[in-house]
């Protein structure tokens, strides 16, 4: 194994000291900033994919790397497995290209002075998506979180504007309180166990003692990272924060933030408290109807909005739902299902967002009466969107399609036929409010006095992240089969 | 039931968790709200410090002839500084946010402030402004 | 209404947190999950595997200290949130930062902070470099160095605080405390072990005590003054006015 067993804490550690240098290093040369972070991110992306080559999903398959050289539980334990590092392949990539993509859009959204505040939190926000995702020790995981939830709150709010400081606080106001559950939960599950490592929390809790105090820290788990995950009901920050929000922060916080919180969720169902106990099972009943509900509530809600950031901010409540639905069925089809539409949940809303921004960035047209017609001045931008959009619904041959086919094949396993129809009334839904856009973009007309004149196609640095993402949706549909069956297997342990 | 005045300090914390969660959820003053926030973050470090309570323990400090199997728990008291930190920074961004919304609506009533969004929104249809 | 349903709600949560409360291992109880396990080899041992007497230090510098670079970054967040809202005095302009208060703190204060003040620096200074045999650290010392500067900005105005503590030195330490952690921690890197493991692997055996006694209490040193100084500017941003054009500049 070699150098390779160092690679997580570097994954972790190089982003977050480079983030930390932004405010030294904007004194001397502000344009340095963005291409000092991408680099940090690159290399953060390149040790995670050559990662693939040490870690298998095996039930030894896992990197387990003791910092300060202390064994757990007596030291923290960083725990790479392969559901982890498939995590963290997704989160390193889709920053990288939210990344790229901010050069040009905070250019012009935000006043020079604090353009290194904004790379700065952007590298801590997946810097502590990739610690958090890749730690074994539980009270680590709720310190990574707090780093994610405090940049979150304030990149919302970064460009000042009245409604975005004020969408930032609704967001704050909710997220805060829910933090402070998750910690007490924390120190409920410490009452009753003596420990903060997940591995020997998932011996010492299958031994079943002070049932009643583990019960009610699932709880609060689940309320707390519910509302981070926003789960329908406790949904209600995430459309004004995901739609006012700059559009890479919308795609980062839609692809990634809330997708990192359901994953918490896999997480202590199955490495923690464990399939098994009498608490999860009856948990994951109600979280499946909650779930269920969240998804038809995010699609028709979507049908009706007419800002366009809107529409794709309740869309991500649907898919959210789906991933939780697809947790709470607990079986092997259905959690790899939930942990690949981790991936194209990712890719597919980025590409929305990012699509979203090109046209704020050229035009300034933020809602879905202003795209008719958008195809005829920007058809790249718009053939992405396209592209996505069938991920979206789950049109083969698209990832979409694979994650969806797995979430069902997995209800329908597990004798919940009721889930599998509300998977295919949530694709309809989907078909509705994404193919209106599609529609309107390449079939209408513009109205008289939009589209006339001025900008084209957004800069190249802007084009290409909206592409990566669009193509990957397809390519990594189409080449599933490279992954997929390690995912399973993944899975399988994990359950 | 018993138990629970020998865990005075457990319930003690609960309550306080309470009332700080009243006060975030129900006052309509923000700063009041920040101020329930921090409330309940400290009930939560009450709890965590008294569980490391071991009856006639003392502090786990070496140094002056102290039995180790006196000591009482170091984990929770390390958790706490951590947890102190955090809810520092949160209150910080909080209050930041809260200067900035004062010096753009001049109220720091959340009813007001919703009132003001709908005024906004009513016109251009959901979710105006920038993004 | 809304108020009604939420005291509902309330007072429903609060009886099952009591009955959670009642669950729980009695407080005090030594044979209690908390108290059995992992704990024995942290107060028995933290001696001499971490050079430390006081055993919390220990174990959030030695055992624990990756939690603890995770919090040192926390701070840093704060300080990067609050300047994202607030925005950062303009290279080479110190802000006149006006005075509101009708009333010029009294000769009696501020000659009382002029002398309690290096009294305080000095005591910041020895609760920082005492964290490892008394309670003490690096976090309580740089709050206390805080809340000094604070009383100083207090007594004296915002704009002698500016001066006393110029941007550069600012701007230099804030990051001080996650940058050394990375440093000492990748010194442990490069001789093959562990990240965060306190010793320069290539040294001879008898010096690695020293060693490690030293890396301590520069990271102490380096979470202390981090913290102090974020916690400044964060206070120096809030307190900063609006130019007349109605945007922070």
């Amino acid at each position: 194994m070699g150098a390779y067993r160092h690679f997580p804490i570097l994954i972790i550690a190089v982003p977050l000291v480079t983030a930390v240098l932004m405010p030294a290093l904007s004194y001397r040369r502000e344009r340095l900033c963005m291409p000092v972070a991408a680099a940090a991110l690159s290399l953060s992306t390149m040790l995670t994919f050559l990662l693939y080559r040490v870690v298998r999903p095996a039930a030894d398959g896992y990197l387990s790397y003791h910092l300060g050289g202390w064994d757990p539980p007596w030291g923290i334990e960083i725990k790479v497995d392969f559901a982890g590092l498939f995590m963290l392949s997704v989160i390193c990539s889709i920053s990288l290209l939210c990344l790229l993509y901010s050069r040009d859009y905070i250019g012009r959204e935000l006043e020079g002075g604090r353009a290194f505040a904004y790379y700065s939190l952007f590298l801590l926000l997946s810097a502590s998506m990739l610690g958090f995702t890749a730690t074994g020790d539980i009270f680590n995981m709720f310190v990574f979180m707090e780093i994610l939830a405090l940049s979150s709150y304030a990149l919302v709010a970064v460009t000042g504007r009245r409604n975005a400081v004020r969408a930032a606080f609704k967001y704050l106001l909710m997220g805060a309180p829910s933090s402070i559950m998750v910690l007490l939960a924390i120190a409920l599950l410490y009452s009753a166990t003596g420990s903060l490592n997940m591995a020997q929390l998932k011996e010492l809790l299958a031994e079943g003692a002070y049932s009643r105090v583990v019960f009610a820290s699932l709880v609060l788990m689940v309320m707390g990272f519910g509302v981070k995950a926003a789960l329908f009901p406790l949904h209600s920050w995430l459309p004004d924060a995901h739609s006012i929000a700059p559009s890479p922060i919308s795609a980062m916080l839609s692809g990634l933030v809330v997708e990192v919180a359901a994953f918490a969720l896999l997480r202590l169902f199955l490495s923690v408290y464990g399939s098994g106990s009498g608490a999860v099972s009856g948990t994951s009943e109600a979280l499946g109807v909650i779930a269920a509900a969240g998804v038809l509530f995010g699609g028709f809600m979507a049908i009706f909005q007419k800002d366009f950031k809107m529409m794709i901010a309740y869309s991500t409540i649907s898919h959210i739902g789906y991933i939780v639905l697809g947790i709470s069925i607990m079986n092997e089809q259905a959690l790899t299902g939930a942990l690949y539409h981790l991936l194209d949940h990712g890719l597919a809303k980025g590409c929305f967002f990012l699509c979203a921004g090109a046209f704020i960035y050229q035009r300034g047209y933020r809602r879905i009466d202003e795209l008719k017609g958008a195809a005829r001045r920007m058809p790249m931008t718009c053939t992405a969107f396209a592209l996505a959009a069938l991920s979206v619904i789950g049109i083969p041959p698209t990832a979409g399609f694979i994650s969806k086919w797995y979430l069902i094949w997995g209800s329908v396993a597990g004798g919940k036929y009721l889930y599998a129809a509300v998977y295919l009334i949530g694709s309809i839904l989907a078909a509705a409010y994404c193919l209106r856009v599609v529609y309107y973009m390449f079939f209408v007309a513009p109205p008289p006095g939009v589209w006339e004149g001025g900008p084209g196609e957004a800069p190249p640095l802007m084009v290409v992240p909206v592409w990566v993402l669009s193509l990957a949706t397809l390519v990594m549909g189409a080449a599933s089969f490279v992954v997929i069956n390690r995912l399973q297997e993944a899975a399988r342990l994990l359950l | 039931m018993d138990r629970l005045l020998d865990n005075y300090h457990y319930a003690a914390a609960a309550i306080l968790f309470c009332i700080g969660l009243y006060s975030v959820i129900v006052r309509p003053n923000i700063i009041k709200k920040i101020i329930g926030l921090n409330i309940m973050e400290t009930s939560v470090f009450l709890l965590l410090v008294s569980m490391g309570w071991k009856d006639g323990g003392i502090a786990p400090i070496h140094g002056g002839g102290a039995e180790a199997a006196a000591m009482v728990n170091p984990i929770p008291q390390a958790l706490i500084l951590t947890g102190i930190v955090v809810a520092v920074s949160t209150t910080a961004v909080a209050l930041s946010l809260v200067i900035l919304l004062y010096r753009q609506y001049g109220t720091l009533d959340v009813d007001r402030l919703m009132k003001e969004e709908e005024s906004e929104s009513a016109p251009a249809g959901a979710g105006s402004g920038e993004g | 209404m809304k108020k009604v349903i939420s005291l509902c709600f309330i007072g429903a949560l609060g009886v099952l947190l009591l009955m959670v409360m009642a669950s729980m291992p009695r407080m005090g109880d030594p044979q209690s999950p908390t108290n059995t396990r992992v704990i024995d080899r942290y107060l028995e041992g933290a001696e001499e595997e971490t050079g430390t007497e006081n055993v919390i230090t220990g174990v959030i510098l030695n055992y624990r200290g990756y939690d603890t670079m995770g919090e040192v970054t926390v701070i840093f967040t704060g300080l990067a949130a609050v300047l994202a809202v607030l925005g950062r005095e303009r290279r080479g302009r110190i802000h006149a930062y006006p005075d509101r208060s009708p009333i010029r703190p009294s000769i009696i204060v501020r000659s009382a902070v002029s002398f309690l003040l290096p009294f305080i620096v000095l005591f910041s200074l020895y609760t920082v470099l005492h964290g490892e045999i008394s309670p003490g650290g690096g976090f309580q010392g740089g709050a206390v160095l805080a809340a000094g500067m604070f009383v100083f900005a207090a007594a004296f105005g915002l704009w002698r605080a500016g001066r006393t503590v110029p941007p550069w030195l600012r701007y230099a330490v804030e990051g001080a405390a996650p940058v050394t952690f990375f440093l000492v921690g990748a010194a442990g890197l490069v001789g093959g072990a562990e990240f965060l493991t306190y010793m320069l692997p290539k040294a001879s055996a008898g010096l690695q005590p020293s060693l490690r006694t030293w890396m301590t209490l520069l990271v102490e040193g380096g979470i202390g003054a981090g913290g102090a100084m974020i916690f400044l500017s964060i206070l120096m941003a809030m307190a900063r006015e609006e130019d007349a054009g109605g945007q922070a500049a």
